[in-house]
């Protein structure tokens, strides 16, 4: 290709048209992770097209085949998806058509049109992703859309396109207070004003509703953040933090899931079935989208958030899966006694499926009769796991025939999941109520910060027990391996948490690492806390505080209108009289000023000129008074009345004069 | 009057005149000297396009609303401000400048009037994208750099010969993103001149009406330069009119003859049969073929009586009392 002539093609091209490509390319590429191929690859070849076109290689598409196209590709986002509603076929559609689009915009209205749509896209992309990653990126392409309008704008001027990226750059700066101002103080409506889509949003991961210890699993080597936590109170000790999650009760010899239908408990309180010792805890739970239900507190939770409920075993279930950052306040008492007297439902902690783990309920009748209570059986079988060669492995063999049993006596390593499962098992073969529970444990102070993380990678499952007069206890049994039998140092501290100082010390290099990370953590909460998860509840807390320190109580939405149109009125004056600058309206002429300073300079030296006097007869006398500047003195009149009084005066003229009074001297 | 010698005159204005409707739609009217663009001047309002971006705005909002989305929230509010700042920018593009709409040339009817509009920007930014356009003529888009002065010619098509007042002219701009339309009235008391249409067919007759004078030595001495004519083969070279021939408007031979020149007398009275517009034209016609001819010409019509005479200006005095011929004398010469 001749270098030379692409570049005429480039600069002969519609310059609001290829910005408005180069906007709508970056603004689908997002999507293009998460379409279907049927969906990406017509829109890219449809995008290639229309920039062939801009460039003058290639013809539009004529009437019939735009139509064919049309159909095409309504016939494959329909193919690809099954559907033709929905937030991910949605997206589909408009990414396909606004393509479709392109292949006919010709008039003026169309380039807008499409301009506009591109902003519709950068939402769409929004509902998917909200990272702050994201939120940049989404910058940069509304800075290309509004370049584009600019462009548009321009019609047949003449401009380097890069003052039209300036200019949009100029803009954005303008508005990003006003912007900032309707975040902040623009009243957040609850939504959602109709339903939601149901179609899940794909990525998102977390703990799963069932678990099957026996299938090829592998623990979670991610380090992505589950949740973060603000604690108001002190932080409880290691050995309490455990983050209730999903509780299991029916096992199948296979596979651990929740009551169904699920028992819900219509209130909570504290009284004589859960009693509490000690302080609560007081915390601010920020919960990742998971996709599901379950929302974590601290073991036990004592209040539920709203938009929620609680189950008989005490998980907190959200009544929308969890599709978006959300926060709540949380209270738990970590020293509590649940259900001590009396446990309604006992049957449903003592199910075991018929047929599987035969030997494990031989052991478990065998020992149970050996220990004097329940209590002492619980030590029994926590010694024998102690005691025996069980190990802790992030790779443990697949379990064929009988999980339980293949695990308790052939393979003996596992991790979590298998522990707990073969205890629970234990406990209710010699009939001893118990179930499995799944959330997380542990979880390290941001040192950066004042907040907790969590994270993916803290995924556990651990046991309770139900003791006559003692009620519900949490009994962990994987952390009763001893160090020798844990296969990886990381999981040491994690699982034995009094062991984390006993590591090596990580090297510089590391420590670096873990200071970036966490350096940015904290950048990612307070993205979280102050964009993401900016909402109804939150607008009003934070509103509210500052109008605290000013004196005021609480604010409702007019007063929010009303601060927010003083504020936007302000900004505005303010903008205004930087652009417009009211004072500066120059009404005179720059020539006339240039002569001033002239008859200035000269009248700081005596010579001044009489009202009366025309500038010829001044000069006439300057020259006189100035013999050695005469020639200046007449050279400036004469550029001045060629000026003022020539009916074509020329900008270079202008200039002349001015040069010639700033350099003019006596 | 030049436009740098007068001061633009922006008087006080009653609130009720300031709030008029008229003067949205129609302007200020005529004024007399150039015109400042002062902020009552300005009009602005959302185009076409702004309005479509506001619904999409409202749909935007309403989608950040039901999926409690607050990236989305952010977007739309970052282009509702984008859309508010436009309106300062927009309005920006044309305020404080200052226009002046001076003489334009004489043209024939049917021709296009080329109306020169002088444009101050005493701003350092420069403007851009600025619609001209006279009434409801033709328009054209300019650019005004910053510190920075400029005469453009907006097109005036004409339709009638006699002396108009310039329409006004209105400056309009949806400069930086469209989504605004700024706008403002000028009309300044001036006015441009339409001829007649020169009748196409009718060319002036060789020698018929010709009045001669037959002393002549029918133009062939060498002492009294009196006019062109035609080049004959033949013809010396040293009377060759160089002049017309560099400018390619043909070749044409100098006459020489003193007092013997062609008298010519374009007469009203010598075309009875036609209407009064068609005896104008052919006259039109008449004036420019013997002005060309280098004859010596006069212009005889009911109350007006030009003399023989020859060069432009007569031409332009001949042609003008065509355009006004019958016309109100109030419309007359500024």
């Amino acid at each position: 290709m001749n270098m030379s002539g692409f570049q005429q093609r480039v600069k002969q091209a519609k310059a609001e048209n290829l910005w408005l490509l180069a906007g709508l390319a970056l603004a689908f590429t997002p999507h293009f992770f998460r379409l279907s191929l049927l969906v990406i690859l017509p829109s890219i070849i449809l995008l290639c097209w229309r920039l062939l076109f801009e460039l003058r290689y290639l013809a539009l598409p004529s009437r019939t085949v735009r139509w064919l196209l049309t159909f095409a590709g309504i016939f494959a986002t329909w193919i690809a998806f099954g559907t033709l509603m929905g937030r991910q076929a949605g997206v589909g559609l408009l990414v396909i058509m606004l393509c479709l689009k392109l292949m006919e915009m010709n008039a003026q209205r169309d380039v807008g049109v499409v301009i506009g749509l591109g902003f519709f896209v950068v939402i769409t992309v929004f509902l998917f992703d909200q990272s702050i990653f994201m939120g940049i990126y989404m910058l940069l392409v509304v800075t290309l859309l509004v370049t584009a309008l600019i462009a548009f704008s321009r019609d047949q001027s003449v401009i380097p396109q890069w003052a039209n990226l300036q200019k949009a750059g100029i803009i954005l700066a303008q508005a990003l207070p006003l912007a900032l101002l309707l975040f902040f103080l623009f009243p957040r409506i609850p939504g959602p004003l109709w339903s939601l889509p149901t179609d899940g949003a794909g990525a998102g991961t977390g703990l799963s509703d069932s678990m099957s210890p026996g299938n090829i699993s592998q623990l979670s080597d991610n380090d992505s953040v589950a949740f973060r936590v603000q604690f108001d109170t002190a932080l409880p000790p290691p050995q309490k933090r455990y983050w209730r999650g999903p509780v299991f009760t029916q096992f199948d010899g296979r596979t651990w899931s929740g009551p169904y239908p699920q028992r819900l408990k219509n209130h909570l309180s504290i009284d004589s079935h859960y009693q509490v010792s000690g302080e609560p805890s007081l915390y601010t739970v920020t919960l990742e989208p998971h996709q599901r239900r379950w929302l974590f507190a601290l073991d036990l939770p004592a209040i539920i958030p709203a938009d929620s409920h609680l189950s008989a075993d005490y998980e907190i279930i959200a009544n929308h899966p969890v599709r978006q950052l959300v926060r709540y306040s949380m209270r738990s008492f970590t020293n509590y006694q649940l259900a001590k007297n009396d446990l309604p439902d006992i049957s449903l902690y003592l199910q075991l499926p018929t047929e599987s783990g035969p030997r494990a309920r031989k052991l478990a009748q065998q020992l149970r009769q050996n220990a004097a209570d329940d209590a002492d059986f619980v030590q029994i079988i926590l010694n024998y796991i102690a005691e025996q060669p069980f190990y802790y492995t992030r790779q443990p063999p697949l379990l064929l025939d009988d999980p339980v049993d293949e695990f308790l006596f052939d393979r003996r390593r596992g991790f979590c999941e298998h522990y707990a499962s073969a205890f629970v098992f234990l406990m209710r073969a010699a009939g001893v109520p118990a179930r499995v529970v799944t959330g997380y444990q542990g979880g390290e102070m941001n040192p950066q910060s004042d907040y907790f993380i969590v994270r993916q990678s803290d995924a556990h499952a651990w046991t309770e027990v139900w003791l006559r007069e003692k009620g519900w206890r949490r009994i962990d049994p994987t952390a009763v391996i001893p160090a020798g039998r844990i296969e990886n140092q990381q999981d040491l501290a994690r699982i034995l948490p009094e062991m984390a100082e006993t590591g090596a010390t990580p090297s510089w290099l590391k420590k670096i690492g873990r200071q970036l990370n966490f350096g940015w953590d904290r950048i990612n909460h307070a993205w979280n806390q102050w964009v993401v998860n900016y909402n109804t509840q939150r607008q009003q807390d934070f509103l509210s505080q500052i109008l605290a320190n000013v004196g005021f109580g609480n604010i409702d939405w007019q007063e929010m209108i009303s601060l927010l149109v003083a504020g936007m009125t302000l900004v505005m004056a303010v903008v205004a009289v930087y652009l417009l600058r009211p004072w500066n309206r120059r009404n005179q002429d720059p020539a006339q000023v240039a002569y001033g300073r002239f008859c200035q300079r000269l009248s700081r030296h005596g010579m001044q000129r009489q009202p009366t006097e025309g500038p010829l007869d001044f000069a006439r006398r300057a020259g006189q008074q100035y013999p050695q500047r005469a020639r200046d003195i007449s050279r400036i009149t004469a550029l001045y009345e060629r000026q003022r009084y020539s009916p074509y005066p020329t900008h270079k003229n202008l200039q002349q004069l001015q040069h010639a009074v700033r350099n003019f001297t006596l | 009057m030049s436009h740098t010698a007068a001061r633009a005159v922006t008087p006080r204005m009653s609130l009720r005149h300031r709030f008029s409707l008229k003067r949205f739609f129609v302007g200020e009217g005529p004024e007399s000297g150039p015109v400042f663009l002062a902020q009552r001047r300005v009009y602005i309002l959302p185009s076409k396009m702004g309005v479509y971006f506001a619904a999409m705005m409202l749909v935007m909002l309403l989608g950040a609303v039901n999926y409690n989305n607050s990236l989305a929230y952010a977007l739309t509010f970052l282009l509702a401000s984008v859309f508010f700042i436009a309106i300062l920018h927009t309005y920006r593009n044309l305020l404080h400048l200052r226009i002046d709409v001076e003489q334009a040339p004489a043209v024939f009817c049917g021709d296009v009037a080329q109306v020169p509009v002088m444009l101050d920007n005493r701003r350092n930014a420069a403007r851009y994208a600025i619609k001209l356009q006279l009434h409801d003529q033709q328009h054209i888009n300019i650019d005004v750099a910053g510190d920075q002065w400029q005469r453009n010619n907006v097109p005036l098509r004409t339709t009638q010969r006699g002396q108009h007042a310039v329409p006004r002219l209105t400056l309009e701009t949806g400069f930086p993103l469209g989504l605004f339309r700024a706008w403002a009235y000028v009309q300044r008391d001036v006015s441009y001149l339409v001829y007649p249409a020169p009748d196409q067919h009718h060319r002036l007759p060789d020698k018929s009406s010709y009045h001669l004078d037959l002393q002549g030595d029918r133009g062939q001495g060498a002492d009294d330069f009196a006019g062109l004519r035609n080049y004959h083969a033949g013809d010396s070279l040293r009377h060759i009119h160089w002049k017309t021939v560099a400018r390619r408007q043909g070749m044409f031979t100098k006459q020489f003859g003193g007092d013997r020149a062609v008298e010519l007398w374009l007469d009203w009275d010598s075309l009875p049969t036609l209407d009064t517009e068609a005896r104008l034209s052919r006259l039109t016609r008449w004036v420019l073929d013997a002005s060309a001819a280098q004859v010596n010409y006069g212009l005889r019509l009911p109350n007006v009586h030009i003399p023989l005479n020859t060069g432009l200006i007569h031409q332009q005095h001949c042609l003008q009392a065509l355009a006004l011929y019958g016309l109100d004398a109030d419309a007359g010469i500024s």
